[in-house]
């Protein structure tokens, strides 16, 4: 033990006082010359061994006292080895970035909590001058000291409070954000420490510092060179399988290994609704990936929306061993079908057809038919799907109404004909249509039409042979029967795109161009039939694959088609929610029971609000209160939250990538030694005796007087 | 009745003499207060024959009943004699605030001799400590109880505590049934330590007085000190007879409540001896006023169903 003003121990004199009062007081004492000696010497006897036990306490309670108070001042410390480079003992404005990240979270939340203790350890051993910032490493997060602080105690207190999320790691944004912290600071000596297990996931996007002076950067890592197995479901998939019967869904899963060696046996399960309903067992190559494909019918009555959940075998990384996906099988169909061409004679009329061929399929489904001027643009997302039969040009609100519908889930089918005016469609209806809208092509002449007075019987466009792979297009016989002999005398030719993940051509002519075309657009689907849904430009309508395929349409327009685009985000992602006119709360609960609650306006008309706490992986389950005001669960609203896969990859960062350039230690090298100010525990133990001291002292006055009552 | 006067106001009253009469006077204005109960000369036992008894009183009825020779005896009502013994060891020399517990044995034994006298009573005086230091035989002879008031204002308290021996001398003197008042503080003379105590030899020489039949008094004289341990501070305590080293160092307010007990404990322990022993006790502290105790002495030996 060393002390900063050694000269202050002189008052260790002080000790003796104690002692030195006693003695005078005993040599103070009233002499007196007592008869009844027998009788006070027995009292003594009885009294003295708790007296004297007293007395010595006391005496030495105040001997300590005295002793304690120059120690204090004379400011005593010692010193220990520290971990932490030696740069960590200078005065400095230092920036601490801690890894919060999810694979910290790896063992528990082990690792984290050593990360923890870390930046604790490193923040109290920073000299009393420094000033320091704390700023979290996972994706998204607020940095908990967001400026250079010099109180030690908020800062700590700050870092107290800091969990372990399950966000990913981006060091990037975290370094600059600690870069531009260190701006603001007046001092030569500016440094990031960063305490991590230095994945190499989150550094993706280069260290973030500025090119010019960027400030040093100390990397503390947490983890060890020691590699850690680990293995994930990096992906999961669930769709109806109508091959399993009105109720089956198909779920896939992708499994990866993280390891050198590959992993034989791993169980894999599949829970529906929280239940095991399925499992399986897969081999994984070493670094290798795999599919699980699991088949399943949910028995019938058990309701349209389903969380659907795979998980492996556990490993030290519990957080990625499982994943879920939200699956909404069949809503109820509530269609809109917009008429651009509406006729008299029910033949000739295309709602006619698509009505009937929808009503056959489902006969609860409710089906509203207007023309394009009667759309209530506000009422859209009542309905579950929107048809818009050769409807020559959307009105600009109509359009946004649509693009709005279609992206948070809605789904949308347009057949074109003479009425649609392409230009007008395509500017305002691209951001939604599968495909811009070409020219039309007449590939015969029209049914009925007489060319010249004579019948024109060449034989029409016909579809190119089907592709049963496509949900829509599974439950057709393999030579596509009852669409294979459909003529078609005319269709719209659409422009060529790019092809990318969310457009897919269902169907095709002989000639090769679309002819039924899906796209998932944000949490919606939009089908585009290259033709009339009437026998104006194809016989279709008449052909025994029309009702089955409308059907199918129907179905999965409002099936919510594809269910991780719209209802499965990634840890940190924003969801966004309607609260309808009708809502007056709207409450999610999130996967550890917690409630949040979004409430309507007075008189507030449709909305979306954005729900970001999505920290958690797990299911967040939506309620609406309505007028009056009993909760209601919507389970097409609920929504499933899963890791960022990037977290599952153990590997670490390579070297030549790593932002510090100072080693941590230098082998063989003596340690770096920190300074421990004790004066704060003398203090303690002080206050402890001055306490202890008056607490004895005032119990024994206390019986004094009682005694003499 | 007007308040009597307490014992340092007696105190600076000239003589002893003087102090037993205002004593006296004090307690018994108007009152009849003869110490002896009893009407005539009464038949009390048989005794068997030795050579020395009076032929006259050999009960020849006995003889014929049983062929042995018994001689009868009488208590004589007229011939009470009365033996003071009063302690004066160096204990009874402490005085916390007023007199000391000598003076004021001194004032109670000097007016029950006072008393006697004016009854034409036989009184007698024994001084003791370690030993009898004067032995007065009760006697109705003039100048007698100026005798016992010279020998009681001369006593001092010096020897050492040993109150057995001489009420043991006492026994051996005394012939005849009588009434023995003893005034003592009884200190030191019990053996053991705390919780283990017992009173020892003077409980054992009190109870055989009584059982030869003679009138037993204790008067357990105590200063208020010696039952309240009124000190607070830090006190040196040294004990006062001679030869005697003991001393303690003690806070005084940390052992009242402790010696409050003990003193009560040793009280109740002579008391209850003295009950057994049938001795009259008498617990007297020396701040009250004698003539109170006196009136109250007298009063108890009065009542009727009292031995």
């Amino acid at each position: 033990m060393n002390f900063l003003a050694p000269a202050l121990l002189l008052g260790l004199v002080a000790a003796a006082l104690p002692w030195l009062v006693h003695l005078i007081g005993k040599r103070r004492a009233v002499p007196v010359r007592f008869a009844a000696m027998q009788l006070l010497l027995r009292s003594e006897k009885r009294v003295s061994a708790r007296r004297r036990l007293r007395e010595i306490l006391l005496l030495l309670a105040r001997t300590a006292i005295a002793a304690s108070l120059p120690l204090v001042f004379a400011r005593p410390f010692t010193e220990r080895a520290t971990d932490f480079p030696a740069v960590s003992l200078e005065a400095q404005s230092a920036v601490v970035v801690l890894d919060d990240s999810a694979s910290l979270r790896r063992g528990g939340t082990m690792l984290f909590a050593t990360a923890k203790d870390k930046a604790l350890a490193l923040v109290r051993q920073f000299p009393s001058d420094s000033d320091v910032a704390i700023v979290l490493a996972s994706q998204g997060s607020n940095p908990p000291v967001a400026e250079l602080d010099p109180e030690r105690s908020r800062v700590l207190q700050a870092l107290e409070n800091v969990r372990g999320s399950a966000r990913p790691a981006d060091f990037t944004a975290a370094l600059r954000r600690a870069a531009l912290i260190l701006t603001g600071s007046p001092r030569d000596k500016r440094r990031i420490f960063v305490i991590t297990d230095l994945q190499a996931a989150g550094w993706e996007g280069g260290t973030g510092l500025p090119e010019q002076k960027p400030p040093e950067v100390v990397v503390v890592d947490v983890a060890g060179e020691t590699p850690w197995e680990n293995r994930a479901v990096v992906d999961v998939r669930a769709e109806p399988a109508p091959e399993a019967g009105p109720t089956g869904l198909a779920v896939t899963a992708e499994l990866a290994d993280f390891s050198l060696r590959g992993t034989t046996g791993l169980g894999v399960a599949l829970k529906i609704d929280g239940n095991v309903v399925s499992k399986g067992f897969v081999d994984l190559p070493a670094g290798g990936r795999t599919r699980k494909r699991f088949l399943h019918t949910l028995p019938a009555g058990s309701g349209s929306a389903h969380d659907v959940e795979v998980e492996i075998d556990a490993d030290s990384f519990a957080l990625d061993d499982r994943r879920m996906t939200h699956l909404e099988l069949a809503r109820a169909l509530r269609a809109l079908i917009i008429n651009g061409d509406a006729r008299t004679v029910r033949t000739e009329d295309e709602a006619f057809f698509i009505e009937t061929a929808l009503k056959a399929g489902d006969a609860g489904a409710a089906l509203t038919t207007v023309l394009p001027d009667d759309v209530a643009v506000e009422g859209l997302p009542a309905y579950t799907a929107v048809f818009l039969l050769n409807v020559p040009h959307p009105s600009a609100p109509l359009a946004a109404a649509l693009i709005r519908f279609v992206q948070s889930g809605g789904g949308m089918f347009v057949s074109v004909g003479n009425k649609v005016e392409t230009a007008v469609w395509n500017e305002r209806l691209g951001a939604v249509l599968p495909q811009p809208l070409g020219l039309a092509r007449t590939a015969s002449a029209l049914p009925g039409q007489h060319a010249g007075e004579t019948l024109d019987d060449r034989p029409a466009e016909r579809l190119a042979p089907i592709d049963r792979r496509h949900p829509l297009l599974a439950n057709f016989a393999a030579e596509g029967e009852g669409l294979a002999s459909t003529r078609f005398f005319k269709y719209m030719l659409l422009e060529p795109v790019a092809d990318t993940v969310e457009r897919q051509v269902v169907l095709r002519y002989e000639s090769g161009s679309p002819a039924l075309v899906e796209r998932t657009v944000g949490k919606g689907r939009t089908l585009l039939l290259s033709t009339t849904v009437d026998r104006e430009w194809t016989d279709l309508p008449i052909r025994p694959g029309f009702l089955p395929l409308m059907q199918e349409i129907g179905r999965r327009l409002v099936g919510a088609s594809d269910a991780d685009a719209t209802t499965a985000l990634l840890v940190g992602q924003p969801r966004e929610l309607t609260i309808s006119p009708d809502d007056r709360r709207l409450e999610v609960t999130k996967p550890d029971g917690s409630v949040w609650v979004a409430k309507q306006d007075r008189g507030g008309a449709s909305r979306s609000v954005t729900f970001t706490d999505t920290d958690e992986p797990g299911i967040y389950r939506v309620r609406a209160a309505g007028p009056d005001g009993a909760l209601t669960a919507r389970p097409s609203d609920a929504f499933v939250v899963n890791l960022d896969i990037r977290e599952s990859n153990p590997a670490r960062l390579a070297a030549d990538r790593r932002p510090d350039h100072v080693p941590i230690t230098t082998a063989g090298a003596k340690p770096p030694k920190r300074r421990v100010e004790l004066w704060h525990t003398l203090a303690g133990v002080l206050i402890a005796f001055v306490l202890f001291e008056s607490i004895l002292t005032l119990r024994w006055r206390r019986t004094v007087l009682a005694e003499q009552r | 009745m007007p308040t009597a006067i307490g014992p340092q106001e007696l105190a600076q009253l000239g003589s002893l003499e003087l102090r037993a009469r205002v004593i006296v006077e004090g307690a018994f204005a108007g009152m009849h207060h003869n110490l002896h109960a009893g009407t005539s000369i009464e038949f009390t036992e048989h005794k068997e024959y030795a050579p020395g008894d009076e032929i006259r009183r050999i009960d020849w009825k006995a003889v014929g009943r049983v062929d042995r020779y018994y001689v009868k005896r009488f208590e004589d009502e007229t011939e009470m004699r009365t033996y003071l013994a009063v302690d004066s060891s160096g204990s009874m020399g402490y005085a916390g605030r007023g007199v000391s517990k000598l003076t004021y044995a001194g004032y109670l034994a000097g007016a029950l001799a006072y008393l006697l006298g004016r009854q034409g009573d036989p009184a007698g005086l024994l001084l003791f400590d370690e030993e009898t230091r004067q032995y007065l035989p009760p006697s109705t002879r003039g100048g007698q109880i100026r005798e016992i008031f010279r020998l009681l204002d001369q006593a001092a308290p010096v020897g050492r505590t040993d109150p057995a021996r001489a009420l043991g001398h006492l026994g051996e003197v005394v012939e005849r049934r009588g009434l023995v008042i003893v005034f003592s503080d009884l200190l030191d003379a019990e053996t053991g330590e705390a919780g283990d105590t017992a009173l020892g030899p003077l409980a054992d020489r009190l109870r055989q007085l009584a059982t030869r039949g003679h009138d037993v008094v204790v008067f357990h004289l105590l200063d208020a000190h010696e039952v309240e341990l009124p000190f607070d501070d830090l006190t040196y305590f040294e004990a006062v007879e001679p030869g005697d080293t003991r001393t303690l160092l003690a806070q005084g307010a940390d052992l009242r409540e402790a010696f409050r007990r003990e003193s009560a404990a040793f009280r109740e322990r002579w008391r209850q001896a003295c009950l057994e022993s049938r001795i009259e006790y008498r617990f007297v502290r020396t701040d009250e006023a004698p003539a109170e105790v006196l009136r109250s002495f007298i009063s108890a030996r009065r009542r009727p169903g009292r031995r």
